[in-house]
């Protein structure tokens, strides 16, 4: 089989096996994920969580199929497990279009690099092509192996266990390869057409933001979308919205009518399916093939250094000198580069997506309710992952090389670069989160309950801060390295793990805090108190501190690896 | 104003540089001369305090630098090889940064900043980022950043690389004038040419030793030699780069028929 797959890949022409190869290792957006060119590895260890989660869902499919024996309490079980696990794919391959947001289209480098070279165009777009498909099924074959075998097999028991068997797996995959297709598509359609109308400067603006919108909102709608998977959600008339608009409902909708066991009232949906995925194919078909005839001119046309316009020049101002600099480079790093910005992006959306499907009903109801559980656990997890996940983000150098002029610079003691740290993680994490949280208390009452709890919102994250910055010697975005050479995603993780750990005795406490006054003002005391002491703390140890920069420029050599 | 007093720095027991000593007064421009890997970047580095010599000391002023680097940095400009920036930033911004980092207040950046980017022909390109700039625009972002708190002692580590002529012209008057309101300068180039005309004295190393320090003229006098090319050719042994150019042209042709 090995052989034979060579053998097939040998008769390929040499230039596009150059480019596939070229191209599988840039899809996956290194400058997004910083994964320093080891595509291979990243690839390999997202292949194996996407099996581990499909082995987990086959099992939990296994179980539950056995245990809701009831008819009704059956089918709810696994209309929930089908719409699950078509929704997680389409969730995984929408991430997957995030990170390899531009691999598909022709980028300036490509253009300038490839236009001497006698490649043709659409052997480019050939190769682009085929290794964004390479890394998407991987993906789709990694996270179904194990759940799309169980799933047909437990569900193709009509009309015979043979035919109904084969007739689910083919229903199942075709419907997961549909749903990608049409997600992936669908992104390609919108920048592509987005491309061919904007001039390009204004296009490569409006793309990063438009990268992080799809990212939010593939994020967003996979935890904030109502449950309808049973047929009495399915029926009423005020859910219709809901499932109009949903794409993973019409997917789900075609997977049972392509296995024979969907209600005909319900078609519509089906029908959905198949329309969307046709203009999403026909879109990005055309968008492709426009821009390739179109953009590529256009990039070699463009001139190298255009005007820009002034940015931030009204937000002058954070503090004294040191600590503008520094929260003006870290505004700047973070939001003009791509890699900071998804890596961050990645911590809030997830948090932010969880904390809006806890406050789903609360921000439904048509009165205020009253301050729950919800709120304070969603708004406390908003403010942890922010916090760690800036901080998280803090640690990942932008330009090593260019460290140099804060070396030359560095007129001040060591404390007031700690502070400037400082007061960016609170402008970037602490003030949006907590902002956003009184946006949302504004759905509850009573008013002091509120009150209280956004002081002890705004104490805690202050503490995290001050906890964030133990040990954090350096200038946001210079520098890797900790002390003892400590991993950060281990220690991020473990942070979070003992925060959410936390977060439910805590809730739990300021709840039945709000309710009695000496108890809270002891809380909110005892919050005080705890925030000074690490402040205290910081300071007196950053005075002994050295800042450290760190100056290795990264690896920028990659081999193709094509000879044998 | 700058003193070295016999610098010494090894890397894994390799010196770089061994007993290095000279000085640049104020209002002086010495050039610092010396073929790839002859120690330039190490004293560079040393002087800039980004590497601490093993042995050996730089004052300035009188006073070592490694007891106050601090009053050290804020009286130096330096303009480094390589032109590395934070290229995200626009050429405002940079300045803008290096600024505030200085201490500067914001009426007095925005004033300086706006006037040497526009002095430097860079106005037009002041909110583009750095990332699009071409080497020589890059370069003139490092020359103001250099210039900006008004230092007393300058490095300029071949700072006419990417510039076009009429920038080079302005750099090299831009020289003259700083030395004659008593700024220290030292000038590190490639470019003997130029180095001949704006320095008052140059300082020759190879393989991490100083072998010359003397006026231009004085070294040319004393070897009988044309030009400073031809002095710098000789005192570090040059290999003939005729025969060598010979020998590349030669392994071009290996397998033509």
């Amino acid at each position: 089989m090995h052989k034979f797959i060579h053998k097939l890949i040998d008769r390929l022409p040499l230039d596009f096996r150059i480019l596939y190869r070229q191209f599988l290792l840039r899809v996956v957006d290194l400058e997004a994920l910083s994964i320093q060119a080891d595509v291979v590895g990243f690839l390999g260890q997202f292949a194996g969580v996407l099996i581990m989660l499909s082995l987990i869902h086959s099992l939990v499919t296994y179980i539950g199929f056995w245990v809701f024996s009831a008819p009704a309490e059956h089918l709810a079980f696994c209309w929930h497990m089908e719409h699950y696990l078509i929704s997680t794919t389409m969730l995984v391959i929408g991430l997957i279009t995030v990170v390899s947001w531009d691999a598909t289209f022709p980028d300036r480098r490509d253009v300038m690099v490839l236009s001497p070279l006698p490649v043709a165009p659409h052997t480019i777009l050939l190769a682009k092509m085929a290794a964004s498909a390479a890394v998407s099924g991987l993906a789709i074959l990694a996270l179904n192996v194990a759940s799309g075998v169980i799933l047909p097999l437990l569900l193709g028991v009509q009309p015979g266990p043979a035919w109904g068997f084969i007739q689910s797996l083919a229903a199942y995959w075709f419907t997961v390869v549909a749903a990608s297709a049409f997600l992936y598509c669908s992104v390609l359609t919108i920048q592509g057409f987005t491309s061919l109308v904007l001039p390009r400067r204004i296009f490569l603006r409006l793309s990063a933001f438009l990268q992080l919108a799809a990212f939010g909102l593939f994020l967003g709608v996979y935890f904030a979308q109502p449950l309808l998977t049973d047929p009495v959600s399915l029926a009423d008339p005020r859910n219709h919205w809901v499932l109009a608009s949903s794409p993973s409902y019409w997917f789900f909708a075609l997977f049972n009518q392509l296995n024979g066991s969907w209600p005909a009232q319900f078609s519509w949906l089906a029908s959905r399916a198949w329309i969307a995925l046709g203009l999403a194919v026909t879109g990005a078909a055309s968008s492709l093939l426009l821009c390739y005839i179109h953009t590529m001119k256009k990039t070699v046309e463009e001139p190298d250094l255009v005007p820009g316009a002034g940015g931030l020049h009204c937000l002058s101002s954070f503090g004294n000198s040191l600590q503008t600099a520094v929260a003006l480079f870290s505004i700047r790093s973070l939001t003009r580069s791509r890699q900071h910005r998804v890596a961050f992006a990645f911590y809030l959306a997830f948090v932010f997506g969880l904390a809006l499907s806890l406050l789903r009903g609360e921000m439904a109801a048509a009165a205020y309710s009253p301050v729950s559980m919800d709120l304070l656990i969603s708004t406390f997890l908003m403010m942890f992952f922010a916090v760690a996940g800036l901080r998280n983000v803090f640690s990942l150098p932008i330009s090593l090389t260019a460290n140099w002029v804060l070396r030359t610079t560095q007129l001040r003691p060591s404390e007031d670069y700690v502070a400037a740290t400082r007061r960016s993680l609170l402008l970037l994490a602490v003030v949006p989160v907590w902002l956003l949280s009184f946006a949302l208390s504004l759905r509850f009452r009573p008013i002091p309950h509120v009150a209280v709890h956004l002081a002890v919102l705004a104490l805690l994250g202050c503490i995290l801060a001050e906890l964030c910055l133990i040990g954090f010697y350096k200038v946001p975005f210079t520098c890797s390295y900790l002390p003892g050479k400590a991993n950060i995603q281990l220690i991020f993780w473990g942070f979070i793990i003992v925060m959410i750990a936390f977060v439910v005795p805590a809730a739990q406490f300021e709840l039945s805090a709000l309710t009695v006054p000496l108890k809270a003002a002891f809380m909110l005391s005892a919050l005080g108190a705890l925030f000074w002491a690490l402040w205290i703390f910081n300071r007196h140890r950053a005075k002994s501190a050295v800042i450290y920069f760190e100056e290795i420029p990264d690896q920028v050599i990659t081999t193709l690896g094509l000879s044998a | 104003m700058l003193e070295l007093q016999h610098l010494y720095r090894s890397f894994r027991g390799i010196p770089a540089i061994e007993d290095v000593s000279f000085q640049v007064a104020p209002g002086e421009i010495v050039g610092f001369l010396g073929p790839n890997g002859a120690g330039k970047s190490t004293t560079v580095k040393i002087i800039t305090g980004m590497l601490r010599p093993n042995d050996g000391r730089v004052l300035f002023a009188g006073q070592d630098i490694a007891k106050d680097m601090v009053a050290f940095r804020a009286a130096l400009g330096y303009v480094p090889e390589e032109a590395h920036l934070y290229d995200y930033l626009s050429g405002l911004e940079y300045l803008q940064l290096v600024g505030r980092l200085r201490g500067l207040g914001e009426a007095l950046i925005e004033a300086k900043a706006t006037r040497l980017l526009k002095l430097l022909n860079l106005e037009s390109w002041q909110y583009s980022p750095i990332s699009t700039y071409s080497k020589g625009m890059r370069q003139r972002v490092l020359i103001a950043a250099a210039l900006l708190h008004d230092p007393k002692l300058l490095i300029f580590d071949e700072p006419l690389s990417g510039l076009d002529v009429v920038s080079g012209r302005l750099f090299k008057d831009l020289l003259e004038l700083l030395a004659a309101q008593g700024k220290a300068v030292l000038y590190i180039s490639h470019v003997l040419e130029v180095v001949e005309q704006v320095c008052n004295r140059v300082i020759v190393i190879a393989k991490g030793r100083v072998l010359a320090d003397a006026r231009p003229a004085d070294l040319v006098k004393l070897m009988s030699l044309p030009n400073l090319e031809s002095v710098f050719a000789q005192l570090v042994e040059q290999q003939d780069t005729r025969t060598l150019a010979q020998e590349m042209v030669e392994v071009m042709q290996i397998g033509r028929s």
